[in-house]
């Protein structure tokens, strides 16, 4: 008996000690790779996100290992899907962190699915760098040191496009199309600032499910409402089919819609309907500025697929663009707590696709502006010069 | 007055384009279950799996639309057929609730076909009839591809009543649901009516799914939905009943309209949903169904 406890202490000493010369470094680390990982919804509703951003990280992260990857360590990036469901997206997260011992997550799209998530990443004081959602959700939220978002929010979003609506396309009546979840809710909270700041109406809000797929009530209800203009808080699919069903029954007002809705394929979801469409975007759009028109080059190039989703894979490249820059600021002693220094080092910084991003002891939000865009023949002409907001933590 | 009677109207036309599609969905699943009492949960995906032949068949193969159609069903139907024979029949031992898991199975197993073949993202079906182009009857707006669609399911419905109330075929798939070992021992092939009875409700399925693909786009998931409308369609109407799945799924397209219009948009979803409760408290036999009276 005695015996056995001295085994059972014994065995326990050498596991500690080989424990520790296993990890001399931080986890997810080691002398020749970087692991990270993301939650996206590469099936589902909303799959058409996840693939264009999880292939263009993908690519981008292939690209930056073929040249050797980043002080001398590849950069690995294990992708889960989580079609767009939050229990899933936990599930996902505990995984990569408790078994995969990732280094950080990156993205992770889906407001509803951040916020199910957050509680978690935040006490396990892990590193997360621009979760694809609603910016504004991370205002007042404390304990934030290992959080990077260089993300609009769409509360700020909303405010923005509602107001130039009214004041440059004379919008006086606007109804919203919005997800019930809180991508949508937020970005109605945003048109509700703006129509208050430009002094014009909200006809209606009308929402829909992730799920739903019959729309044909929701464009009535907007054309009932005889708002002069629609604003888009949707998926894909949903907006596509909304603005369809808006042409089927010959309702044909004004549209605004956020960036989410900013890739070219939403020109083959909805057709013509798409033409005239007013929308922000925060880096770029492809085929007005010649670094983001090389990087897709390069992504197209290595993987063929993302032809298909310019915006969303761009989009990718924007998430990672800051960490990898952090990283290589970093030097080849990587820690978390180094990393965190090299992102506060972050001022004005311009990456290939993400511009002017800007970090500091006491600041997450890594960008603060957006402009506008108009959709015109399966392109985007830009409108506006970059519009500020105010940082808001 | 006049404007709310144009709108009234305007939300039973909307919801009868979309109900002549629920019909569809619940009528391969009445179909199925009057016939072997099996509730067919992959009823939807198979639906999914005929609309992305047809896509293929259409983009890849650029056949004609009516072809690849005539292909999607055909192909579908093979499908159903065959997974009675490979999966169901096999385990005919097992209990009507294993059938249904194994289901379930099928379903999966689809939808991961499916993704694998033809990618996540979503897809344009390339349709003859066009969504923009409308006819207006004074206030009221109906595009074409409605009308289009809602003439075909009607068309549908009548050939399946025809086939299954006037042909031979029909009579013994009756005879099957009503007694199989009588039907065997009256010399009527069981095996195979129940194989056509999986080929025939794939099929349906396959037709409302193609029906649906221009109002619903098409990806791998687009039949959740519908599929589930479809299912409380056949629960409202009866779900021994095929009468009872073309009114349910016309009636719940139209309550579903009318509940999204003057009742709360937010809600439409739900009540599909809570008409299943309700059927099944106040009269679990359905609309037109006879079910219960007969076996008690």
């Amino acid at each position: 008996m005695r015996l056995a406890r001295i085994g059972v202490i014994l065995s326990l000493l050498v596991l500690a000690a080989t424990a520790t010369v296993a990890q001399p470094q931080e986890r997810g680390v080691t002398d020749t790779e970087i692991v990270i990982g993301s939650s996206q919804p590469l099936s589902g509703p909303a799959a058409f996100w996840g693939q264009g951003v999880g292939g263009g990280m993908d690519a981008y992260l292939k690209v930056i290992n073929d040249q050797g990857g980043i002080n001398g360590r590849k950069i690995r990036l294990i992708l889960r899907d989580d079609g767009y469901l939050p229990p899933r997206a936990v599930a996902n997260v505990r995984e990569l962190v408790e078994r995969e011992r990732v280094f950080a997550i990156v993205s992770l799209i889906g407001s509803a699915n951040t916020f199910a998530v957050r509680d978690y990443v935040i006490e396990n004081q892990l590193l997360w760098i621009t979760p694809t959602a609603d910016a504004n959700m991370w205002a007042g939220f404390k304990d934030k040191k290992y959080l990077f978002v260089a993300y609009p929010g769409y509360v700020d979003e909303g405010r923005i496009l509602t107001v130039y609506g009214a004041r440059q396309m004379g919008a006086k009546s606007v109804a919203v199309f919005y997800q019930n979840d809180l991508y949508g809710q937020k970005g109605l909270v945003g048109v509700k600032r703006g129509v208050a700041e430009a002094r014009i109406k909200l006809a209606t809000a009308v929402s829909y499910e992730v799920t739903d797929r019959d729309v044909s009530a929701h464009a009535l209800k907007l054309r009932q409402s005889g708002a002069d203009t629609v604003i888009l808080y949707a998926l894909p699919t949903a907006g596509a089919l909304i603005v369809r069903e808006m042409a089927k029954i010959g309702y044909t007002p004004k549209l605004l819609s956020s960036f989410t809705l900013a890739d070219p394929i939403m020109f083959q979801l909805a057709g013509e309907a798409w033409n005239g469409v007013t929308l922000t975007a925060f880096f770029p759009v492809p085929g007005t500025d010649a670094k983001v028109d090389a990087m897709l080059e390069t992504l197209i190039k290595t993987n063929p697929q993302l032809r298909a989703s310019p915006f969303n894979a761009l989009a990718g490249v924007a998430f990672l663009e800051p960490f990898v820059e952090a990283l290589r600021r970093t030097g080849p002693n990587v820690t978390k707590d180094g990393v965190v220094r090299a992102f506060e080092s972050l001022r004005n910084w311009d990456g290939e696709v993400i511009r002017g991003v800007t970090f500091g002891a006491n600041r997450r939000q890594g960008i603060n502006r957006i402009y506008i865009v108009r959709s015109e023949g399966g392109q985007y002409k830009k409108l506006t010069d970059w519009i500020e907001y105010p940082v808001g933590f | 007055m006049v404007q709310d009677m144009a709108l009234l109207v305007q939300y039973v036309v909307v919801g009868l384009a979309v109900g002549s599609l629920y019909a569809l969905v619940a009528l391969g699943i009445v179909l199925l279950y009057r016939t072997s009492r099996i509730l067919n949960f992959a009823h939807g995906d198979l639906a999914t799996f005929g609309t992305f032949i047809a896509f293929a068949l259409l983009t890849a193969w650029r056949w004609p639309f009516a072809a690849a159609s005539l292909g999607s069903l055909l192909t579908t139907a093979v499908v159903g057929a065959a997974f009675f024979f490979l999966v169901i029949r096999p385990a005919k031992e097992s209990t009507l609730l294993g059938k249904i898991v194994i289901t379930l199975g099928l379903a999966l197993v689809l939808q991961g076909a499916t993704v694998i073949l033809w990618g996540t993202g979503t897809k344009i079906l390339p349709f003859p009839l066009s969504d923009i182009k409308v006819y207006r009857l004074g206030q009221v707006v109906v595009s074409q591809i409605s009308v289009g669609s809602f003439a075909v399911g009607l068309a549908l419905m009548g050939a399946l009543y025809v086939l299954v109330q006037h042909t031979r075929v029909g009579l013994a798939m009756r005879a099957v649901s009503q007694d199989t070992v009588a039907a065997q021992v009256l010399g009527i092939p069981v095996k195979q009516i129940f194989a056509l009875t999986w080929g025939l409700a794939s099929a349906l399925g396959a037709a409302a799914g193609i029906l649906l693909a221009p109002a619903t786009l098409l990806d791998p998931y687009m039949m959740l939905d519908p599929f589930l409308k479809g299912f409380a369609a056949a629960v409202l109407g009866g779900i021994d009943s095929m009468p009872g799945a073309a009114v349910g799924g016309l009636l719940l397209g139209v309550l579903e309209a009318l509940f999204g219009g003057y009742v709360s948009v937010k809600f439409k979803t739900t009540l599909a949903f809570l008409i299943i409760i309700a059927v099944l408290v106040v009269r679990p036999e359905g609309l037109l169904g006879r079910e219960y009276k007969r076996r008690v």
